[in-house]
Protein backbone atom coordinates (compact mmCIF):
# COMPACT_ATOMS: atom_id res chain seq x y z
CA UNK A 1 0.00 0.00 0.00
CA UNK A 2 1.15 3.14 -1.21
CA UNK A 3 0.78 6.26 0.90
CA UNK A 4 3.77 8.73 -0.04
CA UNK A 5 2.70 12.14 2.05
CA UNK A 6 3.16 15.79 0.94
CA UNK A 7 6.25 16.21 3.35
CA UNK A 8 6.91 20.73 3.40
CA UNK A 9 4.42 20.66 -0.04
CA UNK A 10 2.21 22.72 1.57
CA UNK A 11 1.87 25.29 4.65
CA UNK A 12 -1.00 26.71 6.57
CA UNK A 13 -0.63 30.47 6.51
CA UNK A 14 -3.69 31.94 8.43
CA UNK A 15 -5.62 30.33 11.01
CA UNK A 16 -9.07 31.32 13.06
CA UNK A 17 -10.94 29.83 16.37
CA UNK A 18 -13.98 31.22 17.70
CA UNK A 19 -14.56 30.46 21.55
CA UNK A 20 -15.92 27.41 22.22
CA UNK A 21 -18.64 26.72 24.68
CA UNK A 22 -22.07 27.35 24.98
CA UNK A 23 -22.73 29.72 22.45
CA UNK A 24 -26.33 30.30 22.53
CA UNK A 25 -26.32 33.44 21.32
CA UNK A 26 -24.47 32.26 17.57
CA UNK A 27 -25.93 30.49 15.05
CA UNK A 28 -24.21 27.90 13.21
CA UNK A 29 -23.62 30.53 10.03
CA UNK A 30 -22.41 33.03 12.93
CA UNK A 31 -19.86 31.25 13.88
CA UNK A 32 -18.29 30.43 10.65
CA UNK A 33 -18.38 33.91 9.61
CA UNK A 34 -16.03 34.49 12.77
CA UNK A 35 -13.60 31.40 12.44
CA UNK A 36 -13.05 32.66 8.86
CA UNK A 37 -13.02 36.26 9.39
CA UNK A 38 -10.52 35.48 11.82
CA UNK A 39 -8.37 33.22 9.42
CA UNK A 40 -8.59 35.68 6.52
CA UNK A 41 -7.12 38.30 8.67
CA UNK A 42 -4.56 36.47 10.18
CA UNK A 43 -3.51 35.11 6.74
CA UNK A 44 -3.85 38.88 5.26
CA UNK A 45 -6.24 37.81 2.36
CA UNK A 46 -9.31 38.46 0.96
CA UNK A 47 -11.64 36.29 0.62
CA UNK A 48 -11.80 36.49 -2.87
CA UNK A 49 -8.46 35.01 -3.02
CA UNK A 50 -9.12 31.75 -1.83
CA UNK A 51 -10.02 29.24 -4.41
CA UNK A 52 -11.95 26.78 -2.54
CA UNK A 53 -13.30 25.53 0.54
CA UNK A 54 -13.42 22.26 2.35
CA UNK A 55 -16.28 22.63 5.15
CA UNK A 56 -16.15 19.77 7.97
CA UNK A 57 -19.19 19.11 10.01
CA UNK A 58 -21.18 16.05 11.42
CA UNK A 59 -24.61 17.68 12.18
CA UNK A 60 -24.80 21.07 11.57
CA UNK A 61 -25.99 21.09 8.07
CA UNK A 62 -25.61 19.47 4.86
CA UNK A 63 -23.63 20.02 1.26
CA UNK A 64 -21.64 23.05 0.63
CA UNK A 65 -24.22 25.33 0.77
CA UNK A 66 -23.77 25.66 4.61
CA UNK A 67 -20.61 27.63 4.12
CA UNK A 68 -21.19 29.19 0.87
CA UNK A 69 -25.01 30.75 2.45
CA UNK A 70 -22.53 32.18 5.90
CA UNK A 71 -20.02 33.31 3.75
CA UNK A 72 -21.79 34.42 0.63
CA UNK A 73 -18.93 32.58 -1.12
CA UNK A 74 -19.34 33.47 -5.12
CA UNK A 75 -19.46 30.58 -7.44
CA UNK A 76 -16.50 28.54 -5.84
CA UNK A 77 -16.33 25.00 -5.26
CA UNK A 78 -17.04 24.30 -1.49
CA UNK A 79 -16.95 20.41 -0.50
CA UNK A 80 -18.80 18.75 2.59
CA UNK A 81 -16.61 16.08 4.47
CA UNK A 82 -18.11 14.44 7.84
CA UNK A 83 -15.65 11.75 9.44
CA UNK A 84 -17.13 11.38 12.82
CA UNK A 85 -15.33 13.41 15.68
CA UNK A 86 -12.68 13.75 13.16
CA UNK A 87 -14.41 15.33 10.77
CA UNK A 88 -12.15 18.65 10.85
CA UNK A 89 -9.21 16.91 10.57
CA UNK A 90 -10.38 15.07 7.40
CA UNK A 91 -11.14 18.82 5.91
CA UNK A 92 -7.58 20.30 6.32
CA UNK A 93 -6.44 16.60 4.78
CA UNK A 94 -8.26 16.98 1.58
CA UNK A 95 -7.87 20.92 1.64
CA UNK A 96 -3.96 20.11 1.37
CA UNK A 97 -4.10 17.60 -0.59
CA UNK A 98 -6.09 19.95 -3.15
CA UNK A 99 -3.07 22.00 -3.28
CA UNK A 100 -0.14 19.90 -3.10
CA UNK A 101 -1.68 18.38 -6.48
CA UNK A 102 -1.42 21.90 -7.88
CA UNK A 103 -5.56 22.17 -8.73
CA UNK A 104 -5.52 25.34 -6.32
CA UNK A 105 -3.27 28.03 -4.97
CA UNK A 106 -4.76 29.03 -1.99
CA UNK A 107 -7.96 27.44 0.12
CA UNK A 108 -9.27 26.87 3.37
CA UNK A 109 -10.80 23.90 5.68
CA UNK A 110 -13.45 24.67 8.07
CA UNK A 111 -14.63 23.01 10.81
CA UNK A 112 -18.01 23.89 12.35
CA UNK A 113 -20.10 22.03 15.22
CA UNK A 114 -23.70 23.40 16.69
CA UNK A 115 -24.44 20.48 19.75
CA UNK A 116 -25.70 22.79 22.83
CA UNK A 117 -29.15 23.49 21.22
CA UNK A 118 -29.78 19.41 19.88
CA UNK A 119 -32.31 18.82 22.59
CA UNK A 120 -30.16 15.88 24.07
CA UNK A 121 -27.14 15.90 26.34
CA UNK A 122 -23.97 14.61 24.32
CA UNK A 123 -22.83 13.65 20.71
CA UNK A 124 -25.74 12.41 19.27
CA UNK A 125 -24.68 10.61 16.05
CA UNK A 126 -27.32 9.97 13.31
CA UNK A 127 -26.80 6.78 12.25
CA UNK A 128 -29.03 5.25 9.35
CA UNK A 129 -31.67 3.68 9.94
CA UNK A 130 -30.83 -0.30 10.54
CA UNK A 131 -32.80 -3.08 11.19
CA UNK A 132 -32.17 -2.93 15.02
CA UNK A 133 -29.87 -6.52 15.15
CA UNK A 134 -26.74 -4.37 15.63
CA UNK A 135 -27.11 -3.06 19.13
CA UNK A 136 -26.09 0.67 19.92
CA UNK A 137 -23.97 1.90 22.96
CA UNK A 138 -23.43 5.47 24.78
CA UNK A 139 -20.27 7.06 24.13
CA UNK A 140 -19.08 7.06 27.84
CA UNK A 141 -19.83 3.41 28.26
CA UNK A 142 -17.57 1.85 25.45
CA UNK A 143 -14.77 4.11 26.09
CA UNK A 144 -15.40 2.82 30.14
CA UNK A 145 -14.28 -0.77 29.18
CA UNK A 146 -10.82 0.55 28.05
CA UNK A 147 -10.45 0.93 32.19
CA UNK A 148 -11.06 -2.47 33.51
CA UNK A 149 -8.80 -4.12 30.32
CA UNK A 150 -5.74 -2.34 30.72
CA UNK A 151 -5.53 -2.56 34.57
CA UNK A 152 -6.25 -5.99 33.77
CA UNK A 153 -3.44 -6.31 30.82
CA UNK A 154 -0.70 -4.70 33.05
CA UNK A 155 -1.74 -5.75 36.31
CA UNK A 156 -2.45 -1.99 37.52
CA UNK A 157 -4.93 -2.38 40.31
CA UNK A 158 -8.01 0.07 39.90
CA UNK A 159 -7.31 2.56 42.36
CA UNK A 160 -4.09 3.43 40.55
CA UNK A 161 -5.35 3.74 37.25
CA UNK A 162 -8.52 6.20 39.09
CA UNK A 163 -5.58 8.22 40.23
CA UNK A 164 -3.72 7.76 36.42
CA UNK A 165 -6.90 9.11 34.51
CA UNK A 166 -8.29 12.08 37.25
CA UNK A 167 -4.70 13.20 36.52
CA UNK A 168 -5.04 13.30 33.02
CA UNK A 169 -8.42 15.28 33.68
CA UNK A 170 -6.37 17.52 36.09
CA UNK A 171 -3.60 18.20 33.63
CA UNK A 172 -5.94 19.40 31.25
CA UNK A 173 -8.24 21.53 33.41
CA UNK A 174 -4.90 22.90 34.20
CA UNK A 175 -3.88 23.65 30.77
CA UNK A 176 -7.83 25.02 29.72
CA UNK A 177 -7.53 27.49 32.56
CA UNK A 178 -4.69 29.08 30.79
CA UNK A 179 -6.84 29.35 27.71
CA UNK A 180 -8.70 32.41 26.57
CA UNK A 181 -10.64 30.42 24.40
CA UNK A 182 -11.69 27.28 26.53
CA UNK A 183 -14.91 26.19 27.26
CA UNK A 184 -13.50 25.30 30.38
CA UNK A 185 -11.68 27.88 32.14
CA UNK A 186 -10.76 26.56 35.79
CA UNK A 187 -8.22 24.53 37.48
CA UNK A 188 -10.25 21.60 39.42
CA UNK A 189 -8.71 19.94 42.22
CA UNK A 190 -7.58 16.28 42.30
CA UNK A 191 -10.20 15.31 45.05
CA UNK A 192 -13.21 16.86 43.62
CA UNK A 193 -12.00 15.17 40.15
CA UNK A 194 -11.79 11.63 42.15
CA UNK A 195 -15.14 12.16 43.72
CA UNK A 196 -17.44 13.51 40.79
CA UNK A 197 -20.36 11.23 40.01
CA UNK A 198 -20.09 8.12 37.40
CA UNK A 199 -21.18 8.53 34.06
CA UNK A 200 -20.70 5.01 32.99
CA UNK A 201 -18.38 2.51 34.61
CA UNK A 202 -15.23 3.94 36.80
CA UNK A 203 -15.63 7.12 34.32
CA UNK A 204 -16.91 9.98 36.49
CA UNK A 205 -17.98 13.40 35.04
CA UNK A 206 -14.67 14.93 34.80
CA UNK A 207 -13.42 12.10 33.20
CA UNK A 208 -15.28 12.98 30.25
CA UNK A 209 -15.11 16.07 27.44
CA UNK A 210 -16.84 19.50 27.28
CA UNK A 211 -19.65 19.20 24.20
CA UNK A 212 -19.55 22.85 23.22
CA UNK A 213 -20.15 24.83 19.89
CA UNK A 214 -17.76 26.41 17.84
CA UNK A 215 -15.89 26.62 14.44
CA UNK A 216 -12.00 27.03 13.57
CA UNK A 217 -10.63 27.54 9.95
CA UNK A 218 -7.59 27.22 8.43
CA UNK A 219 -5.86 28.39 5.10
CA UNK A 220 -3.33 26.93 3.02
CA UNK A 221 -1.02 27.17 0.38
CA UNK A 222 2.13 25.47 -1.30
CA UNK A 223 5.11 25.79 0.60
CA UNK A 224 6.93 27.85 -1.70
CA UNK A 225 4.45 30.26 -1.59
CA UNK A 226 4.04 30.34 1.92
CA UNK A 227 6.32 33.50 2.84
CA UNK A 228 4.29 35.66 1.16
CA UNK A 229 1.61 35.37 3.56
CA UNK A 230 3.57 35.21 7.12
CA UNK A 231 6.74 35.09 7.91
CA UNK A 232 6.13 32.09 9.99
CA UNK A 233 4.08 29.78 8.39
CA UNK A 234 3.28 26.47 9.60
CA UNK A 235 4.95 23.46 7.39
CA UNK A 236 2.43 20.13 7.06
CA UNK A 237 5.06 16.46 7.76
CA UNK A 238 2.48 14.49 7.78
CA UNK A 239 -1.44 13.81 7.01
CA UNK A 240 -2.45 10.60 7.78
CA UNK A 241 -6.23 8.97 7.68
CA UNK A 242 -7.13 5.22 8.52
CA UNK A 243 -10.72 3.35 8.54
CA UNK A 244 -10.59 0.13 10.42
CA UNK A 245 -12.90 -3.14 9.81
CA UNK A 246 -15.08 -2.31 12.64
CA UNK A 247 -14.59 -5.56 14.03
CA UNK A 248 -13.74 -4.55 17.79
CA UNK A 249 -16.79 -5.74 19.23
CA UNK A 250 -17.68 -8.84 17.15
CA UNK A 251 -14.40 -10.57 17.55
CA UNK A 252 -12.83 -12.08 20.73
CA UNK A 253 -9.15 -11.43 19.55
CA UNK A 254 -9.56 -7.63 20.34
CA UNK A 255 -8.65 -6.94 23.92
CA UNK A 256 -9.73 -2.63 24.69
CA UNK A 257 -6.34 -1.73 25.43
CA UNK A 258 -5.22 -0.24 21.78
CA UNK A 259 -6.91 1.57 18.96
CA UNK A 260 -5.42 -0.88 16.37
CA UNK A 261 -6.55 2.43 13.75
CA UNK A 262 -4.22 4.75 16.15
CA UNK A 263 -1.55 2.48 15.31
CA UNK A 264 -2.08 2.11 12.04
CA UNK A 265 -2.23 6.29 10.95
CA UNK A 266 0.67 6.77 13.54
CA UNK A 267 3.07 4.67 11.85
CA UNK A 268 2.06 5.70 8.07
CA UNK A 269 2.21 9.33 9.40
CA UNK A 270 5.46 8.88 11.29
CA UNK A 271 6.85 7.13 7.81
CA UNK A 272 5.71 10.12 5.92
CA UNK A 273 7.49 12.87 8.13
CA UNK A 274 10.50 10.80 8.31
CA UNK A 275 10.11 10.25 12.44
CA UNK A 276 11.37 7.26 13.87
CA UNK A 277 11.03 7.94 17.48
CA UNK A 278 8.14 9.80 18.54
CA UNK A 279 8.70 10.22 22.32
CA UNK A 280 12.01 12.05 21.67
CA UNK A 281 11.18 13.81 18.68
CA UNK A 282 7.44 14.93 18.88
CA UNK A 283 7.78 18.04 20.65
CA UNK A 284 4.29 18.07 22.21
CA UNK A 285 0.78 16.69 20.64
CA UNK A 286 -2.78 17.32 20.74
CA UNK A 287 -4.78 13.85 21.17
CA UNK A 288 -8.36 12.95 21.10
CA UNK A 289 -9.01 12.85 24.78
CA UNK A 290 -12.75 12.18 24.67
CA UNK A 291 -12.53 10.68 27.64
CA UNK A 292 -9.69 10.26 30.15
CA UNK A 293 -9.08 6.88 29.69
CA UNK A 294 -8.77 7.50 25.64
CA UNK A 295 -5.86 10.00 26.26
CA UNK A 296 -3.85 7.17 27.86
CA UNK A 297 -4.50 4.68 25.59
CA UNK A 298 -3.15 7.48 22.64
CA UNK A 299 0.09 7.90 24.40
CA UNK A 300 0.85 4.16 24.05
CA UNK A 301 -0.69 3.73 20.23
CA UNK A 302 1.40 7.17 19.49
CA UNK A 303 4.68 5.75 20.40
CA UNK A 304 5.21 8.96 23.45
CA UNK A 305 5.15 5.44 25.97
CA UNK A 306 6.22 2.43 25.82
CA UNK A 307 3.24 -0.18 26.12
CA UNK A 308 1.90 -0.60 29.84
CA UNK A 309 4.22 2.58 31.05
CA UNK A 310 2.06 5.41 30.08
CA UNK A 311 0.06 5.21 32.78
CA UNK A 312 4.06 5.88 34.55
CA UNK A 313 4.11 8.56 32.16
CA UNK A 314 1.24 10.55 33.28
CA UNK A 315 2.10 10.16 37.13
CA UNK A 316 5.28 11.65 36.57
CA UNK A 317 4.86 14.61 34.61
CA UNK A 318 5.36 13.50 32.08
CA UNK A 319 2.86 14.95 29.72
CA UNK A 320 2.19 18.08 31.65
CA UNK A 321 2.58 21.75 30.44
CA UNK A 322 5.96 21.77 32.32
CA UNK A 323 6.98 18.55 31.57
CA UNK A 324 9.36 17.33 28.70
CA UNK A 325 6.08 16.21 25.94
CA UNK A 326 3.47 18.56 26.36
CA UNK A 327 0.09 16.86 25.66
CA UNK A 328 -3.23 18.66 25.13
CA UNK A 329 -1.28 22.25 25.99
CA UNK A 330 -4.75 24.07 25.12
CA UNK A 331 -6.57 22.08 27.59
CA UNK A 332 -7.81 19.57 25.12
CA UNK A 333 -11.67 18.07 24.55
CA UNK A 334 -11.46 17.81 27.96
CA UNK A 335 -11.76 21.59 28.76
CA UNK A 336 -11.54 23.40 25.32
CA UNK A 337 -14.48 21.29 24.56
CA UNK A 338 -15.32 19.26 21.53
CA UNK A 339 -17.72 20.35 18.92
CA UNK A 340 -17.07 17.59 16.53
CA UNK A 341 -16.27 19.09 12.94
CA UNK A 342 -14.28 21.86 14.44
CA UNK A 343 -12.31 19.64 16.80
CA UNK A 344 -9.48 18.32 14.53
CA UNK A 345 -8.59 21.97 13.45
CA UNK A 346 -9.17 23.59 17.10
CA UNK A 347 -6.22 21.13 17.64
CA UNK A 348 -4.06 22.15 14.16
CA UNK A 349 -5.05 25.92 16.25
CA UNK A 350 -2.87 25.41 18.98
CA UNK A 351 0.20 24.08 16.54
CA UNK A 352 0.12 27.43 15.01
CA UNK A 353 0.20 29.33 18.26
CA UNK A 354 2.96 27.56 20.15
CA UNK A 355 4.78 27.59 16.17
CA UNK A 356 4.39 31.38 16.12
CA UNK A 357 5.09 31.82 19.75
CA UNK A 358 1.49 33.42 20.51
CA UNK A 359 0.29 31.02 22.84
CA UNK A 360 0.68 33.04 26.01
CA UNK A 361 0.67 31.43 29.05
CA UNK A 362 0.97 28.31 27.46
CA UNK A 363 3.68 29.05 25.37
CA UNK A 364 6.09 26.00 25.38
CA UNK A 365 10.00 26.76 24.11
CA UNK A 366 11.22 26.11 21.12
CA UNK A 367 8.97 23.33 19.93
CA UNK A 368 10.34 21.66 16.77
CA UNK A 369 7.32 18.94 15.66
CA UNK A 370 3.89 19.16 16.69
CA UNK A 371 1.20 16.05 16.24
CA UNK A 372 -2.43 15.88 16.46
CA UNK A 373 -4.21 13.16 16.49
CA UNK A 374 -8.32 12.79 15.72
CA UNK A 375 -10.35 10.01 16.49
CA UNK A 376 -14.57 9.21 15.37
CA UNK A 377 -15.82 6.50 16.66
CA UNK A 378 -15.26 4.36 19.46
CA UNK A 379 -12.61 1.29 20.70
CA UNK A 380 -13.15 -1.33 18.11
CA UNK A 381 -14.84 0.28 15.40
CA UNK A 382 -13.08 3.79 14.82
CA UNK A 383 -11.44 6.04 12.32
CA UNK A 384 -8.14 7.68 13.19
CA UNK A 385 -6.37 11.31 11.86
CA UNK A 386 -2.75 11.86 12.50
CA UNK A 387 -0.69 15.06 11.36
CA UNK A 388 2.68 16.15 12.05
CA UNK A 389 3.49 20.00 11.51
CA UNK A 390 6.59 21.81 11.88
CA UNK A 391 8.97 24.96 10.73
CA UNK B 1 -56.39 5.64 31.63
CA UNK B 2 -55.29 3.14 33.91
CA UNK B 3 -54.15 4.34 37.78
CA UNK B 4 -50.88 1.73 37.10
CA UNK B 5 -47.51 3.34 36.15
CA UNK B 6 -46.41 1.74 32.83
CA UNK B 7 -43.83 -0.24 33.34
CA UNK B 8 -40.43 0.26 31.20
CA UNK B 9 -40.66 -1.84 28.44
CA UNK B 10 -37.74 -2.05 25.40
CA UNK B 11 -39.19 -1.01 21.96
CA UNK B 12 -39.57 -3.59 19.58
CA UNK B 13 -36.81 -4.69 17.45
CA UNK B 14 -37.62 -3.18 13.42
CA UNK B 15 -36.73 -6.40 11.67
CA UNK B 16 -35.91 -6.45 8.79
CA UNK B 17 -35.67 -9.63 5.81
CA UNK B 18 -32.84 -10.36 6.63
CA UNK B 19 -32.73 -10.03 10.43
CA UNK B 20 -36.58 -11.87 10.26
CA UNK B 21 -34.95 -15.35 11.96
CA UNK B 22 -32.86 -13.65 14.66
CA UNK B 23 -35.75 -11.67 16.32
CA UNK B 24 -38.03 -15.28 15.38
CA UNK B 25 -35.31 -16.96 17.12
CA UNK B 26 -35.36 -14.77 20.06
CA UNK B 27 -39.26 -15.02 20.30
CA UNK B 28 -38.77 -18.47 20.58
CA UNK B 29 -35.75 -18.66 23.22
CA UNK B 30 -33.51 -19.39 20.99
CA UNK B 31 -30.11 -17.59 20.03
CA UNK B 32 -29.67 -17.68 15.87
CA UNK B 33 -26.29 -17.01 13.97
CA UNK B 34 -25.72 -16.25 10.78
CA UNK B 35 -22.98 -17.58 8.71
CA UNK B 36 -21.57 -17.92 5.30
CA UNK B 37 -22.14 -21.16 3.74
CA UNK B 38 -19.25 -20.94 1.64
CA UNK B 39 -16.31 -19.82 3.74
CA UNK B 40 -17.96 -20.13 6.92
CA UNK B 41 -17.77 -16.91 8.60
CA UNK B 42 -20.38 -15.81 10.98
CA UNK B 43 -21.21 -12.39 11.04
CA UNK B 44 -23.43 -10.52 12.91
CA UNK B 45 -25.87 -7.92 12.17
CA UNK B 46 -27.39 -10.67 9.90
CA UNK B 47 -26.66 -9.33 6.03
CA UNK B 48 -27.42 -10.74 2.50
CA UNK B 49 -23.67 -10.62 2.01
CA UNK B 50 -20.73 -12.39 3.30
CA UNK B 51 -17.90 -9.35 4.01
CA UNK B 52 -14.88 -11.85 3.54
CA UNK B 53 -15.53 -13.75 0.21
CA UNK B 54 -18.80 -12.15 -1.55
CA UNK B 55 -20.89 -15.34 -1.19
CA UNK B 56 -24.88 -14.72 -0.59
CA UNK B 57 -25.11 -18.16 0.25
CA UNK B 58 -25.73 -18.56 3.72
CA UNK B 59 -26.93 -20.37 7.24
CA UNK B 60 -29.63 -19.76 10.04
CA UNK B 61 -27.69 -21.94 12.92
CA UNK B 62 -29.17 -21.96 16.55
CA UNK B 63 -25.92 -21.27 19.15
CA UNK B 64 -25.71 -22.74 22.10
CA UNK B 65 -26.74 -19.69 23.69
CA UNK B 66 -23.29 -20.32 26.38
CA UNK B 67 -20.69 -17.38 26.55
CA UNK B 68 -18.62 -15.89 29.29
CA UNK B 69 -18.28 -12.21 30.10
CA UNK B 70 -15.36 -10.01 28.24
CA UNK B 71 -16.65 -6.84 29.57
CA UNK B 72 -19.23 -4.89 31.42
CA UNK B 73 -20.15 -1.52 32.05
CA UNK B 74 -23.00 0.58 34.41
CA UNK B 75 -24.11 3.62 31.89
CA UNK B 76 -25.77 6.60 34.27
CA UNK B 77 -25.62 8.90 32.36
CA UNK B 78 -27.46 10.03 29.85
CA UNK B 79 -30.77 7.71 30.97
CA UNK B 80 -32.49 6.27 28.05
CA UNK B 81 -35.76 6.12 28.65
CA UNK B 82 -36.14 2.34 27.03
CA UNK B 83 -34.07 1.20 29.90
CA UNK B 84 -35.08 1.01 33.84
CA UNK B 85 -31.93 2.91 36.03
CA UNK B 86 -29.26 0.68 36.82
CA UNK B 87 -29.00 -1.49 34.20
CA UNK B 88 -25.89 -3.65 32.69
CA UNK B 89 -24.30 -3.51 29.33
CA UNK B 90 -21.81 -6.35 28.49
CA UNK B 91 -19.84 -8.06 25.86
CA UNK B 92 -20.11 -11.49 25.68
CA UNK B 93 -17.81 -13.82 24.07
CA UNK B 94 -20.00 -16.34 22.52
CA UNK B 95 -19.07 -20.62 22.51
CA UNK B 96 -18.79 -20.34 19.05
CA UNK B 97 -16.46 -17.77 19.06
CA UNK B 98 -18.13 -14.35 17.85
CA UNK B 99 -18.54 -11.78 20.59
CA UNK B 100 -21.74 -9.94 21.25
CA UNK B 101 -23.23 -6.29 22.62
CA UNK B 102 -25.79 -7.13 24.87
CA UNK B 103 -26.77 -6.56 28.79
CA UNK B 104 -25.69 -8.49 31.49
CA UNK B 105 -28.84 -9.36 34.29
CA UNK B 106 -30.12 -11.00 37.29
CA UNK B 107 -26.42 -9.79 39.20
CA UNK B 108 -25.51 -7.29 41.91
CA UNK B 109 -22.14 -5.71 40.29
CA UNK B 110 -20.40 -6.39 43.22
CA UNK B 111 -21.05 -10.09 41.96
CA UNK B 112 -19.26 -9.81 38.38
CA UNK B 113 -16.75 -11.53 37.39
CA UNK B 114 -14.93 -10.81 34.19
CA UNK B 115 -14.39 -14.82 32.20
CA UNK B 116 -18.19 -15.75 34.47
CA UNK B 117 -19.93 -18.38 32.29
CA UNK B 118 -23.00 -16.43 31.15
CA UNK B 119 -26.01 -18.10 29.44
CA UNK B 120 -28.68 -16.21 27.25
CA UNK B 121 -32.23 -15.62 27.80
CA UNK B 122 -35.22 -13.50 26.65
CA UNK B 123 -37.08 -10.40 27.21
CA UNK B 124 -40.53 -9.90 25.95
CA UNK B 125 -40.77 -6.02 24.23
CA UNK B 126 -43.66 -3.70 23.48
CA UNK B 127 -45.59 -5.75 20.66
CA UNK B 128 -44.64 -8.79 21.32
CA UNK B 129 -41.39 -8.90 20.21
CA UNK B 130 -38.36 -10.39 22.29
CA UNK B 131 -34.57 -9.40 22.29
CA UNK B 132 -31.64 -11.14 23.87
CA UNK B 133 -30.15 -10.89 27.40
CA UNK B 134 -27.39 -12.56 29.50
CA UNK B 135 -27.11 -13.81 32.79
CA UNK B 136 -25.12 -16.30 35.16
CA UNK B 137 -25.16 -19.62 33.57
CA UNK B 138 -26.91 -21.86 35.66
CA UNK B 139 -24.87 -24.82 37.01
CA UNK B 140 -26.22 -28.02 34.95
ZN1 LIG C 1 -17.75 -16.12 3.02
Amino acid sequence: MASNGIRDRVAIVGMGCTAFGEHWDKSTADMLVESAGDAYRSAQVDPEQVDAYWLGTMGSGLSGLVLSEALKIQYKPVTHVENFCATGSEALRNACYAVACGAYDLVMAIGVEKLKDSGFSGLVVGSPAHDGARADITAPAIFSMLVPAYCKKYGVDEETLKDVISRIAWKNHANGAKNPKAQFRNEVPLEMIKASPSIAGMLGLFDCSGVADGSAAAIVCRAEDAHKYTDTPLFVKALSFVAGPSEGNKRQDYDFTTFTEVVASAEDAYKQAGITNPREEISMAEVHDCFTPTELVLLEDLGFSARGEGWKDVLDGRFDLDGPQPINPDGGLKSFGHPIGASGLRMMYEMWLQFRGEAGERQLAAPKLGLTHNLGGGPGSCVSFVSVVGK
Amino acid sequence: MSDATPAVQRPAPHGSRDSAFFWEGCRRGVLMGQRCADCGAWRHPPRPMCPHCQSVEREEVELSGRATLYSWAKPVHPPLPMFEPGYLIALVDLEEGQRMLSNLCDVSPEAIEIGMPLEVFFVETAEGGAVHQFRPRQAS
